[in-house]
This record gives structure tokens, C-alpha cells and sequence, in this order.
């Protein structure tokens, strides 16, 4: 059942100065599969997600669909298949529907259709009601669900995010991963997220990769990588999760059937 | 007192009555310095957008230029476009020396520097990845710079007010290059040295007043404009 | 709420892009009118503002215009721009007060001749009780020299113009070298100059012209009149059209012809006469006299 990998990264190496941010001989997205990337701050772990979503560049090989691609020329194309999400919403000082729709207009998609499929994701998203609001009124976590709705509307078949749920307070938090969780399983996306928090990993991953100091250090299933951790550093990172295991909700994940 | 009270009432007569020196030379001053000012948007405008996306030593030069450019002395401005102008400057042979078109110019000169300075202020205090993440949303080039210059609005307006208010009041350049020529290159701020160098204050104070209520009246048109864009 | 906010968004659009049509609109016609002007040949006149604040060439430049097919573009600036500007042949005519000066601009050869036109004379103002005794004199260097011994205010052009180099004539005829807290150098045109001595209480020269023109508005009065050191002539020169091609040639003839011209002078010498009670300029046919040989 070896489908191609939907992205295949070779031989990346990103440098600043004389430092060497990040090192990765080799990295595969599967088809529909949810890849997290933990590590602490500085392991390089934005930095990659940035790399993969081509918003970065840096010298490395490039396969989408198994067909190697040309950078930076190709970039432009390739990123409209793909959708972002940062920490912080980043939505435009304009209405809640306008920010949705935003992706949709820069495809050229005519207004009836855009406000149409706009409505449709915030409503899945369950922020409906704010489409006319000034983006600025909004909450932390209303605004981070606009975000989201406003990378899901354009129907990316890869979806980034980088510590999507970092400045939500925990009690935002909690409902959010697990919409986010539904809606992607739902719609059969490809999605990478960047994380310190293994709680999230263990809810949404399929396969987490740990990275320290640039490089992957284990690449898993989630649960696999809780119970054998491939180092001393590994184990401290996931240390604090332990106490929370009890705690899990039944929509924990269960480890895939793919070997990693 | 007597002379502001005189004034007042001069100005009113000028514009009531219709007096076609001062309709005319008020026309010519919102022209000349609409027409400057719209210049210095499209020039501004994008060069103020290339120095804040720009990390280089020269980016860096150059954004020293655009803010020392906003302190530039109108006459200043006024004297180096004369010695380009004038007959036997380098660009003589376009006849331009005083004549409006070289008022715009030097105006346009004048406020490009502001119109930059306000658009490099206003984008690179958005956050640097709001560019990633317009990008991500398969933003093309002019797409981002588009949507980076819709959402820093409100300072570019900002920058376009002062550019316009800038050039509509300055008198150095206008002076010079335009030789303040009566029904041709004679505008309100031109007129009123004059009226003042010949005595005749209370005129003075008739023709400043028409001034102000042209510059408040184009201000207050992008000032509506601008706080459209208002977070509320 | 609703759909109404994504419109205000594009409203805000709409109503920008509407603006931008325009000032572009707006933009074209300055341009229009320039290219239109082309065609009407430009005659440059340069002169004093003393001679614009008169108002005497929009008395006498309408008719010029109308029989001619030249419009005169008049700058008004200080003497030495005027005279600076004829030197590289910048403009076409010049009408300037300031005979040493303008000897020099006709031996360089940059202005091809030069014909006195009219002319009037300075005077010495200062405040109404006179305190340094200047009106006792007969000489305006001697009124000089006593203003300097009592320190009293003076307020000078200090600006270049020929109503400032006749001043700086007169300081070296009273063998004065002016200079001290009661020396001031305005800088500014001559309106603004007697504004600044009338308020400080000051002396100044001024040609008769524009005191005439400014004494309602002035706590001044002449103390000196009459030296034949203060006659005040005004030569028009043509910019020689050999050294400079660029020059309206025929256009710059034209116009000294027609300042020269007897129905001109004789409007110049009725210039004023109903609004001031009396003539400021006396033309050159009228018997306007050069100043004293040796300028």
C-alpha cells in the first residue's frame, strides 16, 4: 500500500551566518495523514514547516505527487494548493466574511461564490454568526477559527500550521483541536502542524517527527514515541504529557497501521 | 484687529462675487498641487512599499534618504529644479521654466519624499508574517503588495494628507520655478507674498483665508477617506 | 451587520478608485495648458519688485499683449536674480534700477543694449520726530553719516537690490562703514522693509514709488528728498539674441520698443497720479533724468 507521499523533501540544510538552523537528509508527507513536528523553541521546527510550505527557500530537493518541482519558480503555483495558519490570526483589518473569502478572491472566484463558500466554512468552524464583524472585535479564539476557516475555504490539499493553538487559553484551546481534528478528518486534507505541546500530537497525529537542533530526531507513530522515546532529550520533551495521559478524551488517537 | 475684520470681509467679497483673478488662481493652486500630489502617490507609494520590504545596506540608505527627504526645504527643492530648468539647464530645451507644469514638478518633488516615508512607516510595522501568511494564501508578488498596501491604508492616507498639505502651502519652489506670473503661474500662496511685499495686508489675510478653506476642504475629503478604514 | 460590512470595504474601494480617475484628470490639465501656451510666443521679463509693487506693468502690459502676439511672462525678483538671470541669457528682457550693475551686464556683452525708460527717486524716511537731525541736511550722505554718529535705527534691503546698492553708495559717500546693533539687514522686498523700520521707529531708503504706495499704512515720513544722488533710473536691456539664440529676439524688440514708445511714455508718466495724488514715475521723454555722471 505504498501510495506516493504527497511531498518528499531531500538533502534540506538551512543556514544563518554560521549556524545551521536545520538538517533534514530526508522527509516524506503521506497522502492524507496528519504529521506533527514537535520540539522546543529554536529546534527548527517553524523553520521547516515554513521550508515545506515553500514560504521559505533554501537548498533542498522537492517532490509534489512524486514529480520534482522547480523552486523558486514553481512556488507560486504549488502554494495554492496549500493553505496556512500561524500562531496568531493575522486576518486583515477589514469584515470577517472579507477575510474568509480572501484566498478565494486572489483565485479570482466571483463574490456570490466567495461570500457563499465563506458563510459555509464559518459555519462548520461554528463562527457563523461573526460574517459581518470588523475583524478586529474579535475574541482570541473567534479570531483563530476565522483564520482556520479562511485556510480551509479554499480546499488545500495540504494544510500547514505553525503552533496554531499556542496564544489560546486552555480552555479555547480544547474545543478548537478538536473541531480541527473532525473537520480535517473529514475532509481527507494532508495536514503538517508545528507544536511544543504533546497533548495536541497525541489528539490529532498520525505521525509525529521530534526535532532538536535542526535535526529529526524521531520520526513515529504518536504513541510509539511516548512509550519508547529515541533519546534522553526526547523523553524530557514528552515528560510533562505523562501526567495528563489519564486525563485524554476518547477521541484519542490510535496508532496507524503504516509503519512509520 | 481692524485688519483680520478686513480681511474677512475681502475674502468674502472675492468669493461671493465671483472676482475671476482670485476664482482663477485658486483653481490653478488646486491643479497644480493635485496633480503633485497624485504623483507623488504613484510614485511614493510603491517605493515606500519596496524600502520596507527590503532588508539590504542599501534599502537601508535609501530609506535614510526618503526620511531626510521629508524635511527637504521647499525652496531648496525649488532652486535645484530652476538650474535644471532654466534655459540653458540640462532639460532647457523643454521650455518648462516658469510655467505650471514645472510647479508640478517641484511640488511633486516636494511630497514624494513624505507620500514614501508615511507608506515605509505604515508596512513595515505590520507584522513580518502577515507577508507569509497573504503568501499562503497563494498570494502572487502583486497580490501581497496590493493587500500589504490596502491593510496600511490608513498611514499611507495619512502620508498622502501631508504630502498635499505640504506642497499646497509651500511658496519656496512655487516662487521659483513658476516666477509667480499673473494669469499664468500664480497661486494663493504666491499671491499672498506678494500682497504682503506690497502692503496690502488685509488682502493678504483675504487671499490666505481662501487658501485654508482649500486645503481644509481636499483634507477633509481624504480624511473621510481614511477613517473609513478605521479599526472599529 | 451582515453583507453590509464586505460592502463598506468595497464601497471604501470604489470611492478610492474614483478619486484616483480624478486627480489623474486633474493632473492632465495643468499639462494642457502648457502645451497651449507654447504656441503664443513668451516674452521673459524680468524686473525689481519695486517696480511690481507699483503695479505700473499691469497698467501698461494689457495693450502690449493685445496688439502683439506676445504674452509677457513678468518675474518679479530681487535686481541681482534679474540681472543674474539676463547673464545666462535666461530670460529675454530686463527692467532694472541698478546702473553700475547693469554697465557691467552691457560691457560683458550678455545684454545687447540698454535704454532708459523712466525713473523717480529715492527718498530717506524715518520716523516722524527725526531724532538723528536728518532732515537738516541737503545731502543724503550727510543724512548718512549723522544717522550713523547717533546710532539711530536703520533699517537696510541687505538683499542685493538697486535700492540697496544706492544705499551702500551712499554709506561709502558719507565714509561710513554701517555696521553695529542699530544696522539692520531685512533681507525681505522693499514693502516689507518700511513695514519693519515703521514698526522698530527706523530710518530706510526707499524709492518714492512704493512709499507713496504704503504711507497709509506707515508711521514714516520723508526727512530727505531732492539730492540729485537720489535719482532712481530705469534702463530696460535686451538679452543679446547673439550670445544666447535661445532668446525671443523679435519679441524682446518689440517690447522695448513699445516701453520706449511715446503713447507709453505718456502713460507712464500719468501712472498713479489719480490714486497716489501724484505720478510715481517721470518717463525718460518727459524728461527723466540719468543720474549724475560717473554711475
Amino acid at each position: 500500500m505504498t501510495k506516493t507521499p504527497l511531498v518528499q523533501v531531500r538533502g534540506l540544510r538551512v543556514t544563518r551566518g554560521r549556524h545551521t538552523i536545520l538538517q533534514i537528509p530526508e522527509l516524506d508527507v503521506r497522502q492524507g495523514e496528519v504529521l506533527a513536528l514537535i520540539g522546543p523553541n529554536g529546534s527548527g521546527k517553524s523553520t521547516l514547516l515554513r521550508v515545506l510550505a515553500l514560504l521559505e527557500s533554501a537548498p533542498m530537493q522537492y517532490w509534489m505527487d512524486g514529480l520534482p518541482v522547480r523552486l523558486p519558480a514553481a512556488g507560486p503555483a504549488l502554494r495554492r494548493q496549500m493553505g496556512v495558519v500561524f500562531q496568531e490570526p493575522l486576518l486583515l483589518n477589514a469584515s470577517v466574511g472579507t477575510n474568509v473569502a480572501l484566498g478565494l478572491r486572489l483565485r479570482g472566484l466571483g463574490r456570490a461564490e466567495r461570500s457563499r463558500r465563506a458563510a459555509v466554512w464559518l459555519d462548520r468552524l461554528g463562527v457563523g454568526h461573526l460574517f459581518g464583524r470588523r475583524a478586529h472585535t474579535l475574541s482570541g479564539g473567534e479570531a483563530q477559527r476565522v483564520a482556520l476557516a479562511r485556510a480551509l475555504v479554499t480546499e488545500p490539499r495540504l494544510l500547514f500550521l505553525d503552533e496554531p493553538f499556542a496564544s489560546l487559553d486552555v480552555v479555547t484551546r480544547q474545543p478548537l483541536v478538536e473541531d480541527l481534528g473532525r473537520l480535517i478528518r473529514a475532509s481527507g486534507t494532508t495536514a503538517v502542524f508545528a507544536t511544543h505541546d504533546f497533548l495536541e500530537v497525541l489528539l490529532l497525529a498520525d505521525r509525529v517527527a521530534v526535532l532538536d537542533g535542526g535535526a529529526i530526531v524521531q520520526l513515529d507513530v504518536p504513541r510509539r514515541a511516548y512509550e519508547a522515546p529515541a533519546t534522553e532529550r526526547v523523553r524530557e520533551l514528552i515528560g510533562a504529557t505523562r501526567a495528563m495521559v489519564a486525563a485524554l478524551p476518547s477521541s484519542a488517537r490510535t496508532p496507524s497501521e503504516a509503519s512509520p | 484687529m481692524e485688519l483680520i475684520v478686513e480681511g474677512v470681509r475681502q475674502a468674502g467679497a472675492m468669493l461671493l462675487a465671483g472676482d475671476p483673478e482670485v476664482w482663477q488662481i485658486a483653481w490653478l493652486t488646486l491643479r497644480v498641487s493635485l496633480a503633485a500630489t497624485c504623483i507623488s502617490v504613484v510614485i511614493g507609494v510603491p517605493a515606500g512599499v519596496a524600502l520596507a520590504l527590503g532588508a539590504s545596506r542599501l534599502h537601508r540608505f535609501l530609506i535614510g534618504l526618503a526620511n531626510t527627504g521629508m524635511g527637504l526645504p521647499p525652496v531648496v527643492a525649488g532652486l535645484w529644479i530652476s538650474i535644471l530648468l532654466w534655459r540653458y539647464g540640462p532639460l532647457g530645451q523643454l521650455g518648462l521654466m516658469y510655467t505650471p507644469a514645472a510647479m508640478v514638478i517641484a511640488q511633486a518633488v516636494i511630497a514624494t519624499p513624505v507620500v514614501t516615508g508615511f507608506t515605509l512607516a505604515g508596512i513595515a510595522q505590520q507584522d513580518p508574517r502577515l507577508r507569509l501568511q497573504l503568501l499562503g494564501l497563494g498570494a502572487s508578488r502583486w497580490q501581497l503588495y496590493l493587500l500589504l498596501v490596502f491593510e496600511a491604508r490608513i498611514a499611507i492616507l495619512a502620508g498622502v494628507i501631508a504630502g498635499f498639505g505640504a506642497v499646497v502651502s509651500e511658496v519656496g519652489a512655487s516662487m521659483m520655478v513658476g516666477g509667480n506670473v499673473k494669469g499664468h503661474t500664480r497661486v494663493l500662496t504666491t499671491a499672498t507674498v506678494l500682497e504682503v511685499g506690497k502692503g496690502n495686508f488685509a488682502t493678504a489675510i483675504a487671499l490666505s483665508l481662501v487658501l485654508l478653506l482649500l486645503a481644509y476642504g481636499v483634507t477633509v475629503v481624504l480624511t473621510i477617506l481614511q477613517q473609513h478604514g478605521r479599526r472599529r | 451587520m451582515g453583507k453590509a460590512d464586505d460592502e463598506d470595504g468595497r464601497r471604501g474601494r470604489t470611492l478610492r478608485g474614483w478619486l484616483r480617475v480624478a486627480l489623474l484628470a486633474a493632473a492632465a490639465l495643468p499639462a494642457g495648458e502648457c502645451g497651449r501656451a507654447q504656441h503664443r510666443q513668451d516674452v521673459i521679463l524680468a524686473t525689481t519688485t519695486s517696480v511690481q509693487d507699483s503695479g505700473l506693468l499691469e497698467a501698461l502690459l494689457p495693450p502690449f499683449e493685445a496688439g502683439t502676439p506676445y504674452r509677457v511672462k513678468t518675474i518679479a525678483v530681487g535686481t541681482g536674480q534679474a540681472l543674474e538671470l539676463a547673464r545666462h541669457g535666461a530670460v529675454d528682457v530686463v527692467l532694472a534700477h541698478a546702473p553700475k550693475a547693469e554697465m557691467e551686464l552691457l560691457e560683458s556683452g550678455a545684454v545687447a543694449d540698454r535704454e532708459l525708460v523712466m525713473s523717480n527717486e529715492f527718498v530717506v524716511v524715518g520716523p516722524a520726530a527725526d531724532p538723528a537731525g536728518a532732515g537738516q541736511h541737503r545731502r543724503a550722505a550727510d543724512a548718512f553719516a549723522g544717522i550713523a554718529a547717533a546710532g539711530a535705527p536703520f533699517v537696510s534691503r541687505g538683499d542685493a537690490s538697486g535700492t540697496h546698492q544706492r544705499e551702500l553708495e551712499l554709506w561709502q559717500q558719507a565714509g561710513v562703514e554701517p555696521q553695529g546693533a542699530w544696522y539692520q539687514q531685512a533681507g525681505v522686498g522693499m514693502g516689507q522693509t518700511l513695514s519693519l523700520a515703521s514698526e522698530r521707529g527706523a530710518y530706510a531708503l526707499a524709492d518714492r514709488a512704493t512709499f507713496a504706495v504704503l504711507l497709509p499704512h506707515l508711521r514714516l515720513r520723508i526727512v530727505l528728498e531732492g539730492d540729485p544722488e537720489l535719482q532712481n533710473p530705469y534702463h530696460v536691456l535686451r538679452v543679446s539674441a547673439r550670445r544666447f539664440p535661445r532668446v525671443n529676439a523679435a519679441g524682446a524688440a518689440a517690447l522695448v520698443a513699445y516701453l520706449l514708445a511715446p503713447e507709453t511714455q505718456a502713460r507712464i508718466g500719468a501712472f498713479g497720479r489719480e490714486r497716489y495724488g501724484q505720478p510715481l514715475f517721470v518717463p525718460a521723454m518727459g524728461g527723466g533724468s540719468e543720474p549724475p555722471p560717473g554711475r
